[in-house]
């Protein structure tokens, strides 16, 4: 799959298209290497050739999306596609207008390729399987190219195309466990193993007597990855305008003045961290930043083109889904050697996990923390902790609660492979929060 | 080339350039409708076509997809799959032989009146438009959502000793939904939530008049909740209806028997599980009025097939007996690795995923109760429907869940409405609080579309079906 298998089926397939018909068409591709380690050996190996585009048929302000995975034999594809439009044209007179319908128009032609460096796929199972061999490892190795494109009838060419490889993975001592992620742009065997000894050693601070923590509010430190999960969670409508509108909106009440979060807090769609494409699914290049929320104040809702033509407001070029492509949480004023001291006596999170809205209106999350957590008393660890279950609400998390955000800041690249692979990443600091509420 | 022709002509080349070789096609056409107030939100459809190659080396297992359905595309696919098949065996978890993939013959097609080849897009869309319209039944409900995925599904698999078997579904998920607001306080109710409603059919689903009864309670109910009491915090009986206890069976029993979580290949994502290998034929789970089965013989529930994805027949087996734990969800792989027994239960999300164990149809046997003998019993408690929130943790033993709707019970009478109905407790307690169960005849099956595990991960369908439920002592709160 390259630019040029995409120029040839554009070409022909638009030479089809009718005065009053306008078509869009978007791709995922992705050949990729998965492999995945228990016990540090590898349980499954998975190469995938993946190649989804979807052809966003109009007319007559009605829409219809149809996707298919191209088998780069252009005479099959181009016949799929044909008999894909022919069927939209029996469908689509059968319905209605569609209020969000959006123009199609041309949003300009780009290319971006970005390289990395990184060990031979064959080689990659020795790497691991041996750095970890004293360890017993679970994880997955993804690494390989991922394609996006954007194109349009009216002109239209965006393409974007990034190797990269990331590894996710855990070590375990029975069932104390500590985290570890290495991605780079040029795999480095010494930075890769000077990574692992930092695992291996933060599992070896587990092995102090597990404290039980019984349930209450307690002061807590966040760790990035730990606050990136709760990032994570709001990435869930409630950013979105449309969720707004639409009565799923955790952040009501901060719209309507209700209520306030800290003024500490500013969270921003950043794409200058140059992990994710430029331009949406429709082909739209959004500013390279968009202030969401600025020191505790909703500045703006993530707003699809869509959304905006429906419910008659301004566009800042969101996805559909409306969820951020490369948010980032600016950093606070916490130096991470003071961290323990000013943690005091509470709960040094390194992780949390399975998060959900507990009450979407209130903005009200629980979840588990997860990994290597630590009971702290007077600035020293105490000893890992039995996992708690945490119901709070994001307007306590980074409202009330919140002392501070550290001073550094981690970037995490998207890790999620749910039916394909996803990209983007963000950037957020720790975070120190008073009276977080445990419940289990 | 036609994708039958391509899989015969295809692996006659290869299935002889390895210990064992498979391959197995998926075909798979969604069309995925929402309508909003009475107008199209989304109309979409996806065919999903792809092949997936099995190689055995010295023992392991390795894999290769692609959707380049051509001679090119599969000579590739078998190269690169077998370069890291050659690379992973060298320091393979487990050395597998080839009984673990049985050469198992035979079709199945899942039970339908109207196949879904059969209706079209724009009568969908007119069912989801009617529905839609009748869910908005006043200025309060600002958002009525009717959805529909409509899935056709083909699978075919053929191995180097001897499989051949072929599996076509047909499967509907269908939600009604009707969001009310009124100042602050905004509610949402659906059917059976967010999208249990779930079932392998054909389009004689779609029941009209069935549906637009279903909306009018909907729509009264989230009304209703606009000026309901918070459900109250206390300890108290709770009985939990059957689109509740889908996603208590899921979770807290379901999850936690899977052998390969317990054998620690999900420890780095979805977790590990509190069962361990030793408890199978001797762990309380829960009360001895609890019978728990695997079954994906049943018709109609979401995940039944004939063969799992590696040719293993599937059969009805009990996972729970009398409240006893007596087996785990483990595939062939995972029965070999542990030395356990399990089910045939080796499935994967589609063409671009290997196998990995997974629930199909878990299912909690009936009791001797009828509702109304049950709400009786409870002097004070609170039935929760129809489930919203979800969380647990890796081990699946703390949980907390919440649903749309509630209704307090008093002296053995259902009394006032509630609304934000939560609760949370400890898997092991929580079935051991079992104290009743519905009959047989109460029993309502639902599922999910969307159970998410494995890395790369995976996202699959279950069925799960169960009575009215009845546990002491549970910590209820409210929003």
């Amino acid at each position: 799959m390259d630019k040029s298998y995409l120029k040839k089926f554009s070409e022909n397939i638009f030479k089809q298209l009718t005065a009053d018909e306008d078509l869009g068409l978007f791709l995922h591709s992705e050949d990729s290497l998965f492999l995945r380690f228990n016990g540090s050996k590898v349980r499954q190996n998975t190469t995938v050739s993946q190649h989804e585009l979807t052809l966003t048929y109009q007319t007559n302000h009605k829409v219809i999306n149809m996707a298919f995975n191209l088998t780069l034999d252009l005479d099959s594809d181009l016949n799929t596609a044909t008999k894909k439009i022919a069927q939209a044209r029996i469908d689509l007179p059968l319905t209605d207008e569609s209020p969000k319908f959006v123009e199609m128009t041309n949003n300009g032609q780009s290319e971006t390729y970005k390289k990395i460096e990184r060990p031979q796929d064959s080689e990659i199972p020795k790497i691991i399987s041996d750095l970890f061999s004293d360890s017993d490892l679970a994880g997955l190795w993804c690494s390989g190219p991922l394609r996006r494109a954007s194109i349009n009838s009216k002109g239209q060419f965006h393409y974007f195309e990034s190797d990269y490889f990331f590894f996710d993975y855990s070590l375990y001592n029975g069932p104390k466990a500590a985290k570890g992620f290495y991605s780079d742009e040029i795999f480095n065997h010494d930075k890769f193993t000077a990574k692992a000894n930092d695992t291996k050693n933060k599992l070896s601070l587990l092995q102090k007597p597990t404290v039980s923590v019984p349930r209450g509010q307690y002061r807590v430190y966040l760790e990035p990855m730990a606050v990136a999960e709760i990032l994570g969670t709001m990435s869930w409508g409630a950013l979105s305008q449309a969720s707004y509108n639409q009565g799923r909106a955790p952040l009501k009440k901060l719209k309507e003045n209700e209520l306030s979060l800290s003024e500490k807090f500013t969270l921003l769609e950043n794409f200058n961290l140059g992990l994710s494409p430029l331009f949406n699914a429709i082909g739209e290049i959004s500013k390279p930043e968009i202030m969401l929320i600025q020191n505790g104040k909703l500045e703006n809702f993530l707003t699809s083109t869509a959304t905006a033509k429906e419910y008659t407001l301004i566009s800042n070029q969101a996805s559909s889904g409306e969820s951020p492509r490369s948010p980032e949480v600016r950093a606070g004023t916490l130096n991470q050697n003071e961290i323990l001291k000013k943690l005091g006596t509470g709960l040094y999170l390194s992780n949390l996990h399975y998060i959900n809205w507990s009450d979407l209106q209130t903005a009200r999350m629980t979840g588990m923390t997860r990994f290597a957590c630590f009971w702290v008393e007077n600035g020293e660890i105490v000893g890992p902790i039995n996992d708690l279950r945490f119901d709070e609400t994001i307007y306590k998390i980074f409202g009330e609660g919140l002392i501070d955000f550290s001073n550094e800041q981690e970037i995490f690249v998207d890790t999620s492979t749910y039916m394909k692979r996803s990209i983007g990443a963000l950037k957020v600091p720790g975070a120190l929060i008073e009276n977080f509420n445990f419940v289990l | 080339m036609q994708t039958e022709n391509i899989l015969d002509t295809e692996f006659k080349k290869y299935k002889s350039s390895a210990d064992f070789v498979a391959f197995k096609t998926i075909h798979e056409h969604t069309r995925d409708l929402s309508v909003r107030n009475g107008k199209p939100d989304d109309i979409s459809s996806f065919d999903d076509q792809g092949l997936l190659i099995e190689i055995m080396r010295d023992g392991h297992i390795g894999y290769g997809a692609t959707c380049e359905m051509t001679s090119d595309g599969i000579k590739s696919a078998f190269s690169k799959a077998l370069q890291m098949t050659e690379a992973s065996q060298k320091k393979s978890v487990h050395k597998f032989t080839d009984h673990i993939r049985p050469p198992s013959r035979g079709e199945f097609i899942s039970a339908r009146q109207k196949p879904l080849d059969q209706i079209s897009t724009a009568e969908i869309y007119d069912f989801l438009k009617k529905t839609s319209q009748k869910l908005k039944s006043s200025d309060q409900i600002i958002t009525a959502a009717s959805d529909a995925m409509v899935i056709e599904c083909d699978q075919r698999y053929l191995s180097s000793n001897g499989a051949d078997f072929h599996q076509n579904f047909n499967i509907i998920v269908n939600s009604l939904s009707s969001t009310a607001q009124s100042g602050s306080e905004t509610q949402t109710r659906s059917l059976h939530g967010g999208r249990g409603n779930c079932l392998q059919i054909g389009a004689e689903h779609f029941n009209l008049d069935v549906a637009l009864r279903d909306c009018e309670t909907i729509s009264h109910e989230a009304i209703e909740l606009l000026s309901a009491e918070n459900c109250p915090t206390e300890t108290c009986d709770l009985i939990l209806a059957p689109d509740q206890m889908l996603l208590q069976i899921h979770e807290s029993i379901g999850h936690p028997l899977e052998l390969d979580r317990i054998l620690g290949d999900e420890r780095n994502f979805a977790g590990w599980s509190f069962v361990q290998p030793a408890d199978f034929g001797k762990l309380q789970y829960g009360h001895p009025m609890m019978n728990v089965i695997f079954d994906p013989t049943v018709s109609n529930e979401m995940a039944s097939f004939k063969f799992d994805e590696i040719g293993n027949p599937a059969e009805k087996k009990y996972l729970i007996q009398n409240g006893i734990l007596k087996a785990g969800l483990g595939s062939l792989e995972s029965q070999a690795r542990s030395g356990l027994s399990g089910v045939a239960n080796a499935r994967s999300s589609s063409w671009n995923r290997a196998p990995i164990d997974r629930m199909a149809n878990i299912n909690l046997e009936g009791g001797d109760l009828t509702l109304e003998e049950m709400i009786s019993k409870v002097s004070r408690g609170v039935i929760m429907f129809a489930n919203r929130s979800w969380s647990i943790d890796d081990y699946r033993r703390k949980f907390q869940f919440g649903c749309e709707y509630g209704k307090l019970i008093e002296n053995g009478k259902l009394t006032k409405t509630l609304k934000n109905p939560n609760y949370r407790s400890v898997t092991i307690p929580f079935w051991n609080s079992l104290a009743g169960l519905t009959k047989p005849n109460t029993v309502e099956t639902y599922g999910s579309p969307y159970c998410g595990k494995g890395e790369p991960s995976q996202i699959i369908r279950v069925g799960h079906s169960s009575p009215y439920a009845l546990f002491k002592n549970i910590e209820v709160f409210g929003g």
